[in-house]
C-alpha cells in the first residue's frame, strides 16, 4: 500500500498509509491527516485513488502544494515524488507507481465513483466526454527520439527545397500514379512503394515490394521527380 | 452494389514486440459487412480463448440471425444486442465451467455495415476510428477507468500519459453473467475509412499520426494496415497489434441487394 512519509526540515515525523480513497490533508481535525501549523491551510489537498492511481489535488490553499518544486493544482503521483505541504515535505512511497509502461495485462474493475458528486461515473453525460478522444500514449515521445534526417529536392516539384522528415512517415510522388512512403524508425528511414504500376528507384535501381532502408546520399526517382535523402547528425 | 464490392477490407494482427503471445482476435465476413476486434485477457492461453469465442461466436450469431432482406436501424441494433448478450453468456459460462478459464474475459469492438449505414458495438478499450475528409475521428468512449479519469476531470489528456490505469477496462465479455451494451449507428459516406483496433495501436500511437498514415497510405489499405502495426512496434510494440481498415468504394443500399440474382431465383421458383 502507498504511504506518506511526513517531515519538516529534513527530520522525519511519522508516516501514514493511504488507506482511504479519499485522503485529505490539512490543518483542521477531521482531516486524515493533520498538521496543525499555520502554514498549512484548514483543508489544504486531498489524495484521490482511482484505480492505480492517486491523484493529488491543491484544494484552494492560501500557500498551495508543491511536488518536486513545481506548484501543482492537480498530480498524479509517482513513486518517491516530494509533496511540499506549507514548511512540511510528505514524500510518496508506492513502488507500483513507477512511471513508464506497466507491464500488467488488461484486467477488469468496477467503474469509478465519482468521488466529489458520488455518483456513478457510466452517468456522465456523453458530450462531456467528446474532449477526450486524443489517444493516451505512453510512447508519446518515442518517434522524437528517432535519427532525423530529410530529402533535398533535385528535379520535380521539391526542386531546391529542403524538407525535414520529422513526422513518422511522409509520402512523394503523384497520387494514383506512383508514389512511395518514406519512414522514420527507430534506427534511421526505410522506404516502401505505396501505389503505381513503375517501382520507384533508389540510385538508379527499382525497388521491389518490401520496405528498403535508406541510406545517406540516396538519390530517390519517384512520380518525375528526384530527391536526395540526407542523414543529420545524431543528437 | 453488393456489400462485398462496396467495401475494402485490410486485416492484420500482431504479437507486438514484448508479449511472448497473441491474445487478440479479428474477425471479418466480407459478404456480412461485418468486422470485429477483440482483446482478450485473463492469465496464460486463457485470454486468447475468450477473444476466440467472441469472435467465432458473433460471427455464428449475426449469420445466423440476419435475414437477407433490407433491416431497420433498430432491428439491427437488436440483433447486435441480442449476439452480444449470448457471446458474453458463452464465455461466461467457460469461464465457471473451467477453472484455467477463470476470470478470462474480452473486449470487442464489432463494426456491420448495411444499408448505407454503419452499426457497432463495442465493450471495453477496443476502439472504432473513422476517417472522413481527411479527418479522424474515434467513435467509440473507451470503457476504461482511464477514460472515466479524464471524462470526470479527474485528470487532464496530458496526465493520462503518466496514469496508472491504461490496462483497467470497465467493461468485459465474459467477466459477468450480463454486460451492458448500446448498439449505435450513423450514416456512411463514400471515401469514409474505418478503423477497428486494439489498445495495442492507440496506446503506442497517437491519433495524429494514425491519421497521417491513414490519409497518406490509403490507395494501398493492406499497406496502411502493416504501417499501423510497424509505426506502434517502432514505439515499443508493448502490448498485440490488432487493426481492421474498410474504405467504403461505393455506396450500398440494401434495396438493390435484395433485387440481386439469388432472391430473383426465389422469386421466380416459388
Amino acid at each position: 500500500m502507498a504511504k506518506l512519509v511526513l517531515s519538516l526540515d529534513g527530520d522525519v515525523l511519522g508516516y501514514h498509509f493511504l488507506e482511504k480513497d479519499r485522503f485529505s490533508i490539512g490543518r483542521k481535525p477531521d482531516n486524515e491527516m493533520q498538521i496543525d501549523d499555520s502554514s498549512v491551510s484548514k483543508e489544504h489537498a486531498v489524495i484521490l485513488t482511482v484505480g492505480n492511481d492517486q491523484i493529488l489535488e491543491d484544494l484552494g490553499s492560501t500557500n498551495g502544494t508543491m511536488v518536486n518544486g513545481i506548484k501543482i493544482k492537480k498530480h498524479i503521483l509517482q513513486n518517491n515524488d516530494v509533496i511540499d505541504i506549507g514548511r512540511y515535505q510528505l514524500r510518496y512511497i508506492n513502488q507500483k507507481a513507477k512511471p513508464g509502461v506497466d507491464p500488467d495485462r488488461t484486467v477488469m474493475m468496477e467503474p469509478v465513483i465519482n468521488l466529489r458528486h458520488g455518483r456513478k461515473s457510466s452517468e456522465t453525460p456523453t458530450q462531456a466526454t467528446d474532449q477526450v478522444d486524443a489517444a493516451v500514449s505512453v510512447a508519446r515521445a518515442a518517434n522524437d527520439n528517432f535519427p532525423l534526417g530529410g530529402v533535398k529536392g533535385l528535379e520535380g516539384i521539391h526542386a531546391g527545397q529542403t524538407l525535414e522528415l520529422n513526422r513518422p512517415l511522409a509520402t512523394f510522388g503523384k497520387a494514383g500514379v506512383q508514389v512511395a512512403v518514406i519512414n522514420r524508425r527507430p534506427h534511421g528511414y526505410s522506404i516502401t512503394k505505396v501505389e503505381g504500376k513503375k517501382q520507384p528507384l533508389i540510385n538508379g535501381q527499382a525497388i521491389g515490394e518490401e520496405d528498403l532502408p535508406l541510406n545517406d546520399g540516396d538519390e530517390i526517382e519517384i512520380g518525375g521527380e528526384k530527391l536526395r535523402f540526407f542523414m543529420k547528425q545524431a543528437g | 452494389m453488393s456489400i462485398r464490392s462496396a467495401l475494402e477490407i485490410a486485416t492484420i494482427t500482431d504479437t507486438g514486440v514484448v508479449r511472448s503471445f497473441n491474445e487478440d482476435t479479428i474477425a471479418t465476413e466480407h459478404d456480412l459487412g461485418l468486422a470485429l476486434v477483440a482483446d482478450g485477457m485473463g492469465g496464460y492461453k486463457a485470454g486468447d480463448v475468450a477473444s476466440g469465442m467472441a469472435a467465432s461466436i458473433m460471427v455464428s450469431e449475426l449469420k445466423r440471425l440476419l435475414p437477407e432482406k433490407p433491416l431497420t436501424p433498430n432491428e439491427i441494433a437488436e440483433i447486435l444486442r441480442s449476439s452480444v448478450g449470448r457471446t458474453n453468456r458463452a464465455i461466461y459460462q467457460a469461464a465457471q465451467a473451467n477453472p484455467q478459464y477463470h476470470g478470462m474475459g474480452t473486449t470487442l469492438v464489432s463494426a456491420l455495415f448495411h444499408d448505407n449505414r454503419l452499426h457497432f458495438v463495442h465493450i471495453g478499450d477496443s476502439r472504432l476510428y473513422r476517417l472522413r475528409h481527411g479527418k479522424l475521428q474515434v467513435l467509440t468512449q473507451d470503457h476504461s477507468i482511464l477514460h472515466e479519469q479524464v471524462a470526470l476531470g479527474l485528470i487532464s489528456n496530458d496526465d493520462a500519459k503518466i496514469s496508472h490505469n491504461r490496462n483497467l477496462v470497465t467493461r468485459a465479455l465474459g467477466v459477468e453473467a450480463q454486460t451492458e451494451c448500446e448498439a449505435q449507428d450513423q450514416a456512411v459516406e463514400v471515401g469514409d475509412i474505418y478503423l477497428l483496433c486494439s489498445d495495442g495501436l492507440n496506446d503506442m500511437v497517437d491519433d495524429i499520426n494514425i491519421e497521417l498514415a491513414l490519409n497518406a497510405l490509403q490507395a494501398n489499405l493492406p499497406l496502411t494496415a502493416r504501417q499501423l502495426v510497424m509505426m506502434a512496434n517502432d514505439n515499443g510494440g508493448h502490448d498485440n497489434i490488432s487493426a481492421i481498415v474498410i474504405k467504403v468504394l461505393a455506396p450500398f443500399p440494401a434495396v438493390e441487394q435484395s433485387g440481386g440474382l439469388l432472391s430473383w431465383l426465389f422469386g421466380w421458383l416459388k
